[in-house]
Parts: C-alpha cells; sequence; structure tokens
C-alpha cells in the first residue's frame, strides 16, 4: 500500500492510503505502484488519479513536485481540487480571458500559455466525467 | 443629586464601552483561532519543502541559483510593509512601522531607488502622514490572506527581480514566535540568501533519487517555490500576530473598564449617601427648630 500525502501552501489536501497513483509531470505522465524507486519528479498541470479498494478519485493539480520515497508519494503543489469541484463554465470563462489577454513581450507570452495550459488541463478533467 | 447623577452617568457609558471591548476580545479570539489553524496548516508545505531541498543537497548537487546570490551593491530596492486595516490593537501597527521606517531610511542610503509598498490602512496613513511617498499600497488583505493573492506580488517581485528591475526585497511585519511573544521584524526576502535544508549535508543513509527531468531543473523551481512560500508565511505570521494583539489589547481593555466601573460605583455610592446624610440632617435640624 503506498501512503500519498497531498501538500499546498495553504493547507493538506489529504492524506491517505492508496493502492496507485497517477500523476501528470512536466512532460507526461507516471504511475506509482507500490516498491516504486525512490524519485523527485517537476509536476505539470493536469489530473492525478488516487486508486484505492477499486475506487479511483481523480484531482487538478497546478505544478509544483513529487517525491517518492518508500512508500510514502508526497505532492507538492500550488492547487489541488477535486474534480467534482471544477466548473466548467468558470474554467470555460477563464480560457476564453486567457486567450484575449494581448501579449507583445516574451514574458506576456509565457503567462498567457500558462494560464491558457492551465484552464485547458481544467478542462480536460471536467469532460472527462 | 447633582454630583451622584454625573458619576451614574459615567458609570453607565463606560459600562458601554466595557461590552463593546468584551465583544471585540471575543471576535478575535475567534479569528485568531482560525488564523492559527491556517498558519500550522500551512507549516506541512513548508517542512516539506525544506525536506526535499536537504534531499537534493544530499545528492551532491551544488544548490545555486540566481535568486540565491547576493547582489552587492542594489540599486532598486523595494520594502513590504504588512500592517493591520484596523487599530485597536495596542502596539502592532507602531512596532512594525518603526521597524519598517528604520530600515526605509537605510535603504535610501544604500539604494539609489527605494520604493515602497504596503499592506493596511493603518500604515497606509502612517507613511502618509510622514511625507513618504508610497509607491504600491494593498487594502484587500484581510485577515485570511489566500495564497491566491500573495502569489499576485510573489510573481511580481521575481519577474522585477529576474530582469534586473529589483535588487532587494526587504518585508517589514510582525513575526509570530509564541503565544505569548511576537516581534516586529524586517527581513531580506530577496535575495533569498541560503535556502533552508541545503547546508544539510550529512551523508544520511544514501537514498539513490530518480530526478525526473534533472536535478537542476527541480531546483530551478525549488527556489522561486519556496521564495513564494516564504513571502506567503510572513502575511500568515502577521495575520496571527494582529489577531494576539487584538485579543490582548481588548482584554486589558476590558479589565480596565471593569476597574473603573467599580471605582465610579464606590464614589457614586458614597455621594448618594453623602446626599442622604445632608437631606436627613436638614429634616433633623428643621424638627429641632420647630420644637425649640
Amino acid at each position: 500500500m503506498l501512503q500519498c500525502i497531498v501538500v499546498t501552501p495553504e493547507r493538506t489536501v489529504f492524506d491517505r492510503p492508496a493502492e496507485f497513483v497517477a500523476l501528470t509531470l512536466y512532460d507526461g505522465e507516471i504511475g506509482v505502484a507500490p516498491e516504486h524507486a525512490p524519485m523527485i519528479g517537476r509536476l505539470g498541470c493536469g489530473e492525478m488519479r488516487v486508486v484505492n479498494q477499486g475506487q479511483t478519485e481523480r484531482y487538478y493539480i497546478e505544478g509544483g513536485f513529487v517525491e517518492v520515497l518508500g512508500d510514502v508519494v508526497s505532492v507538492l503543489t500550488r492547487r489541488a481540487a477535486a474534480a467534482s469541484e471544477i466548473d466548467e463554465a468558470v474554467v470555460g470563462e477563464q480560457l476564453s480571458a486567457a486567450r484575449a489577454r494581448p501579449a507583445t513581450t516574451p514574458e506576456a507570452i509565457q503567462i498567457r500559455d500558462r494560464a491558457i495550459a492551465q484552464a485547458r488541463a481544467q478542462l480536460r478533467i471536467c469532460r472527462r466525467t | 443629586m447633582a454630583k451622584a447623577r454625573v458619576l451614574d452617568r459615567r458609570r453607565k457609558s463606560i459600562r458601554g464601552i466595557r461590552k463593546i471591548t468584551r465583544t471585540m476580545e471575543l471576535i478575535s479570539t475567534a479569528q485568531f483561532k482560525r488564523a492559527m489553524n491556517r498558519a500550522t496548516a500551512a507549516a506541512a508545505y513548508t517542512r516539506r519543502i525544506t525536506a526535499l531541498v536537504g534531499h537534493l543537497a544530499r545528492s551532491g548537487l551544488e544548490v545555486s541559483h540566481p535568486l540565491l546570490e547576493p547582489r552587492p551593491e542594489p540599486k532598486q530596492a523595494t520594502l513590504l510593509v504588512l500592517s493591520a486595516n484596523r487599530g485597536m490593537c495596542a502596539g502592532y501597527n507602531a512596532g512594525v512601522l518603526r521597524q519598517a521606517v528604520t530600515r526605509y531610511n537605510e535603504l535610501a542610503n544604500v539604494a539609489s531607488e527605494v520604493s515602497l509598498e504596503v499592506v493596511g490602512k493603518r500604515g497606509i496613513s502612517a507613511f502618509r502622514f510622514r511625507k513618504i511617498p508610497i509607491d504600491e499600497a494593498f487594502t484587500h488583505f484581510e485577515d485570511r490572506p489566500s495564497f491566491a493573492e500573495v502569489d499576485v506580488l510573489a510573481e511580481r517581485y521575481l519577474q522585477d527581480f529576474t530582469a534586473g528591475r529589483l535588487d532587494r526585497l526587504d518585508v517589514a511585519f510582525t513575526r509570530f514566535e509564541s503565544a505569548s511573544h511576537r516581534q516586529a521584524v524586517v527581513e531580506t526576502l530577496l535575495p533569498l540568501g541560503s535556502l533552508q535544508g541545503a547546508e544539510d549535508k550529512a551523508p544520511a543513509r544514501e537514498t539513490q533519487y530518480e530526478f525526473l527531468p534533472s536535478a537542476a531543473s527541480i531546483l530551478d523551481e525549488v527556489v522561486p517555490m519556496s521564495f513564494r512560500v516564504r513571502l506567503f508565511k510572513c502575511f500568515l505570521d502577521a495575520a496571527v500576530s494582529e489577531q494576539i494583539a487584538r485579543m490582548v489589547a481588548m482584554k486589558t481593555a476590558t479589565e480596565n473598564a471593569d476597574g473603573m466601573i467599580s471605582h465610579l460605583s464606590m464614589a457614586y455610592n458614597r455621594a448618594r449617601q453623602g446626599q442622604i446624610t445632608g437631606e436627613l440632617l436638614e429634616i433633623i435640624g428643621g424638627a429641632d427648630a420647630l420644637n425649640g
């Protein structure tokens, strides 16, 4: 069994046992099962799935790090929300607002792209339910 | 009857004040508990990120990052002052402002440009009174600052620092040490100087980590994140300290009001008694004159 701990700067979102955890890294998805090798990874924006007793729970996580040591998976992220908490309409608005934002400097473009990527990742999670 | 009535009126108004201070004490006690819970909940992240940095350092990675390197001759400095939106909290605002003004003058000597950013109405009016120009003022941070709100500020500082528009960031706030001990301090947050946990070089039972994508890339992300979290912690500490300061101040005020009420009650009773005695004497005197 794994122990999955998700922490944001504001609080510990949850700390509970899991059989399997799937996470979005900066460039793709990774699955963590018990007896995983020690690992520190950079997270991207996307879905996290926690499987426990046949039940899959889905969360949206926004960047940060994951550390696997022994059978403890610690996820440090800026924001974590259960898939059911995400409102598709609100995220859709965020996406169109981000798209409409003028970006003329390289930094502004970077910020805009990040906002778009975050909104899209949330939309994908909403639509999968 | 005049003197006794005046005393009674004063006693009544002090009872009214006592009611208000007592209510404020109760409110700030509740808010303090809430703020305290938030601060403890937030400590988990700091603990974990410190452990993560320790693991990175132990894997033989040289911990270096532009944000950590000191800049010998700062040109542009920013001072961020965290004060309260409301008063009634004893020396809380005064303490922070005293530290802030001293540091402001020091910075003005060292750096060519100092910009002042103030959070909280009390701080804003104090600097306005001293005729020190404020570059940015914020009043939207209430008793419960959220990470997202603070992150907006952190993001701007990080961008300015990397772009060379900012060489030094100091934050004046009240550090929360324990329920009975708080201290107004000024901390330099940029450059960060060192990461907590980075000095931990002890070759504890070596765990070989796999880094995805690489230790250096993770460090690139960890350093700005530590800065954000430290700035957030300053806000949380300030919020907790403010509530404690208000709680203590209002408790004292309530006790003082109690003392005053009992003092006035005594004076009032004495005045009333004196008046009754006076009236009795008059009656007796009158009766004696009739009999005599």
